[in-house]
């Protein structure tokens, strides 16, 4: 096992040097640069080229991935033009509020999908599997932009339960109150998002234990008088939980990724909406280091996976 | 607010949604709707009720309505970004001067400026009484310093221009062959209160705030002095513990998503009323439910408010929409030659495709503009008949001609001109096909349509007119084209500039400016161009009828042909007290003033 794990990870290496090769030419056939349509018209021509050639924009680009690259393993991932901070200060700030808002969300929408789902799956057939049915197909089929707006228009700005902006108040001071303020902002979306993406699971879950209640080796044990209650415990949930278990490396790996969603309507300063404004202004430096962070993560969420299944189903084995 | 680095940006600003369909209807010859906005605004709330020091000592609650964090770069002479503008307005910008209502430099600001046109100086005496908000005196240094960040070889700001360099040096300076300014002197040393700036060409420019020669604000030299210059925007003393010379000071930043004020004790000016002020920064996508909500007092900048939401709030009864006339425009442009990279100078080429000037002024004519305006932007935007927006009142041509709608006039201009109909379309003089490329940066729905109508009312003139790569361009891609020195790719394309307080359009249309992309250059143009700050414009009726020659000039010329201006408004919760928009309203935060603990 450690030594797949081992070799997972070596061939991680050449994947993500690809990765940022692509990435890297790809960011620069972008049409534009970091300073169109921002910089001063009244600029001459001399200043732009200033700005470009100081940056190393005119650099051929393999020049300018070796140099990327060699800062890269000294831990700098560049400036951002936009900001003019150093990248790794700006993901460091932004990856906090997308993290916690992730995982709040998580949580959460484990704790709805899974009682749903086993519930709806052990009464399959009657009025509650019906209406978690409902549920699901509901959140399923609205698009998700569309309970956003429409959970900050009631209970944001119509009940004004909850804030529509920011991450904190600003006048929360003190570990305490900024704490507080901070569990308040994330309530609202992090409780949208939880319905929304609590059906697929309770899908999941639901129809791996309809299909483990119905195995030969459910009637087996049942047949042999063992409880019920240790059937589900013992057989049928640890087999219906195995497609969850699939998607749980990813669910990890995928919190720092952030909604842009999200963060567009509650006006949340995380990594989705980073990545989409350094598209939209050409941040070259920010863009190639979020696809190789995102890349990064997408290569262990799989490798998560993988190692938790075999966790939990020993009949499957990391090869 | 500080209105005066409102840089031109490159983009299209249109307006609104609605209903396309009836702008194809009309076929009048003379109509006149949409030539002015419907709207009537005051840029100013009278707010009768009083206010008190209980009020007072609540918090203003602003918003910024943008769709991404904003930067946190303090200094004026760092940020390009209009959001950290606005998030560190309270500030005050660290802006040297006050004006009056012609946008011209007046006394009594943080410093005067006096002019000397036989010397070719600008002298900047600081008031002696003017600290930063950490106490430390602004200095004749904290002047010549903003100079050196702006032009350093190592710094990575947007905002140096080299309109700056007609002061002497500052080009040596720049390039990093000089370690200092020779054009500027302290003649009572760093410490003194004057600073003079050398001028090789004095233009009249500078008379007034917002011109492109001179930087109106102070950098804390004593503040920053240990921080390369290069590395000054991400610096502490930028971005965390920054100082300002306004009326207020930062007392807390968010990175992102607010900002705090409180008063400054050290502003040498009106002391602030209000003890608190939080700005925080909300999706633009919630600009009328934050409001009906009341969770504001009014947005921050009065510019950046979509169109498409103010016949909403209009209508909130706890808001006071107050306005005022707006400078950025929207254009159309013509693709007339190529940048020579040489001397950096436009070459016109009389044998483009968009080079005869009645196929130009056909196009136009073919559109009924003024009833897109009227349909498309709720009465606050109209159809421009020049360059210059009447906001600059002085300089404004009110009988520039507008391009009229009018399809016979347009048919008649064409087969004036030679461009017969063989079969479906028109084609040139020479007896060529004809096939116009337009480009306009993608929109929404409402923009979108509104290129679609440019486009069947130019086929029913005859001309084979199609968007460049079939469908509106990504922002970037089209000014990717537009950028380079020689293109065919785009022969007339829908183009923005938002322009500052001081209106010279040298920048846009000039021979050697860059965001001439249709590369436009004559003789008259640049001599119209050039008499707006030569010698003789010192004399206001002077420089006045230049600018207003060269408006009827551009108009006849059809190079570029605006399409578009609209009104800035702003709406203002009934609990604000001294609101106003007026260009001379220096002490704008001093002045307002709460009657009320909550948002009405």
């Amino acid at each position: 096992m450690w030594k797949t794990i081992l070799r997972r990870v070596l061939i991680m290496i050449p994947e993500l040097i690809i990765l940022s090769v692509l990435v890297f030419l790809m960011a620069k056939a972008m049409p534009g640069d970091p300073f169109t349509g921002q910089i001063n018209p009244k600029d001459s021509l001399t200043q732009i080229h200033h700005l470009m050639r100081i940056n190393g924009l005119y650099d051929p680009w393999y020049e300018q991935y070796w140099h990327w690259v060699v800062h890269l393993f000294h831990g700098d991932l560049g400036t951002s033009y936009e900001y003019q901070e150093p990248v790794t200060r700006i993901i460091a700030q932004r990856a906090g509020n997308t993290l916690w808002l992730a995982l709040l969300t998580m949580i959460l929408t484990y704790v709805i999908a899974l009682p749903l789902g086993i519930y709806a799956g052990r009464h399959e057939g009657h009025l509650q599997d019906t209406l978690v049915r409902i549920y699901t197909y509901a959140t399923m089929s609205v698009p998700f932009f569309v309970v956003l707006v429409l959970g900050s228009w009631i209970f944001g700005y119509g009940l004004n339960w909850f804030p529509t902006s920011g991450s904190v108040s600003p006048t929360a001071s003190g570990f305490l109150p900024v704490l507080l303020s901070r569990l308040g902002h994330m309530i609202l979306p992090a409780v949208l998002g939880a319905l929304f993406a609590t059906s697929s699971i309770t899908q999941y879950l639901r129809s791996g234990i309809i299909d483990a209640k119905h195995s030969d080796y459910v009637m087996t044990a049942q047949s042999k008088g063992v409880p019920m209650k240790a059937i589900y415990k013992h057989h049928i949930f640890r087999n219906a939980l195995l497609p969850i278990a699939a998607f749980a490396g990813y669910s990890i790996t995928g919190l720092l990724g952030g909604s842009i969603f999200v963060e567009q309507i509650f006006s949340y300063p995380g990594m989705g909406l980073l990545f989409l404004n350094a598209i939209n202004y050409r941040d070259y430096t920010v863009i190639t280091a979020l696809v190789l962070l995102y890349g990064f993560l997408n290569l262990m969420g799989t490798l998560l996976s993988d190692i938790a299944l075999s966790a939990i189903d020993p009949r499957v084995r990391v090869k | 607010m500080n209105k005066y680095r409102k840089w031109l940006t490159a983009g299209v600003v249109m307006l609104s949604t609605g209903l396309f369909a009836a702008c194809s209807n009309s076929n009048s010859s003379q109509v006149k709707s949409g030539y002015k906005p419907s709207v009537k605004l005051s840029q100013t709330y009278h707010n009768p009720n009083e206010t008190n020091s209980t009020y007072n000592n609540g918090t203003l609650k602003l918003g910024e309505f943008y769709n991404s964090p904003f930067a946190g770069i303090t200094d004026p002479a760092l940020t390009s970004m209009e959001e950290d503008t606005d998030m560190f307005s309270p500030g005050g910008g660290d802006q040297l001067f006050f004006v009056n209502n012609k946008d011209e430099v007046v006394n009594g600001g943080l410093a005067n400026l006096k002019l000397d046109k036989k010397a070719k100086t600008a002298t900047v005496t600081v008031r002696n009484n003017a600290k930063w908000s950490n106490g430390m005196p602004v200095t004749a240094k904290d002047v010549e310093y903003a100079y050196e960040v702006l032009a350093n070889k190592d710094s990575k700001t947007q905002q140096y221009d080299s309109d700056m360099e007609s002061i002497k040096g500052l080009a040596a300076y720049h390039t990093g062959k000089a370690k200092t300014i020779s054009g500027i002197t302290m003649p009572n040393g760093p410490k003194g209160k004057v600073t003079v700036l050398h001028f090789s060409n004095f233009a009249p420019s500078l008379k007034y705030a917002g011109n492109s020669v001179m930087w109106d604000a102070v950098e804390p030299y004593e503040y920053e002095k240990n921080v390369p210059i290069g590395q000054l925007s991400s610096s502490k003393q930028v971005r965390k513990d920054p100082i300002f010379t306004g009326p207020y000071k930062m007392s807390k930043m968010v990175d992102g998503e607010s900002t705090s004020w409180v008063p400054n004790q050290y502003y040498f000016g009106k002391k602030a009323q209000i003890k608190h002020i939080n700005i925080q920064v909300v999706s633009g996508d919630n600009f009328y439910s934050s409001l009906k909500a009341k969770k504001f007092d009014f947005p921050v900048s009065d510019v950046t408010n979509p169109a498409s939401e103010f016949p909403n709030v209009k209508n909130l009864s706890d808001y006071k929409v107050v306005g005022n006339l707006g400078t950025s425009y929207d254009y159309f442009g013509f693709n007339l030659g190529h940048l020579n990279p040489k001397n950096q100078t436009n070459v016109m080429d009389p044998h483009m495709k968009m080079g005869n000037v009645k196929l130009r002024q056909a196009m136009m004519y073919a559109l009924d503009i003024g009833t897109l305006r009227k349909k498309f932007d709720y009465g606050l935007g109209w159809f421009p008949n020049t360059l210059i927006s009447p906001y600059y009142k002085q300089y404004y041509n009110s009988k520039t001609p507008y391009y009229n709608y009018n399809m016979k006039k347009a048919n008649q201009l064409l087969d004036q001109a030679g461009y017969n109909k063989h079969g479906k379309w028109r084609t040139q003089p020479n007896g060529k096909p004809l096939t116009i490329n337009f480009a306009g940066p993608q929109g929404n729905a409402s923009t979108n349509a509104q290129y679609e109508y440019y486009l069947q009312q130019w086929r029913k003139l005859g001309l084979n007119a199609q968007f460049t790569s079939g469908k509106p361009l990504e922002f970037n891609k089209q000014y990717s084209i537009l950028e380079k020195p020689k293109q065919n790719q785009i022969d007339v394309w829908q183009g923005a500039f938002s322009v500052s307080a001081e209106p010279t359009p040298t920048g846009e249309y000039g021979a050697s400016a860059t965001f001439n992309m249709g590369h436009f250059a004559t003789k008259r143009n640049t001599q119209l161009l050039n008499n707006m700050n030569n010698s003789k414009a010192w004399n206001n009726n002077y420089r006045t009828k230049q600018f207003k020659d060269w408006q009827t000039y551009m108009a006849n010329q059809a190079a570029y042909v605006p399409t578009s201006m609209e009104m800035n408004w702003n709406p203002v919760n009934q609990r604000v007290k001294g609101y106003s928009l007026a260009t001379d309203n220096n002490e704008f935060w001093s002045n307002l003033a709460l009657t009320a603990s909550n948002p009405k």
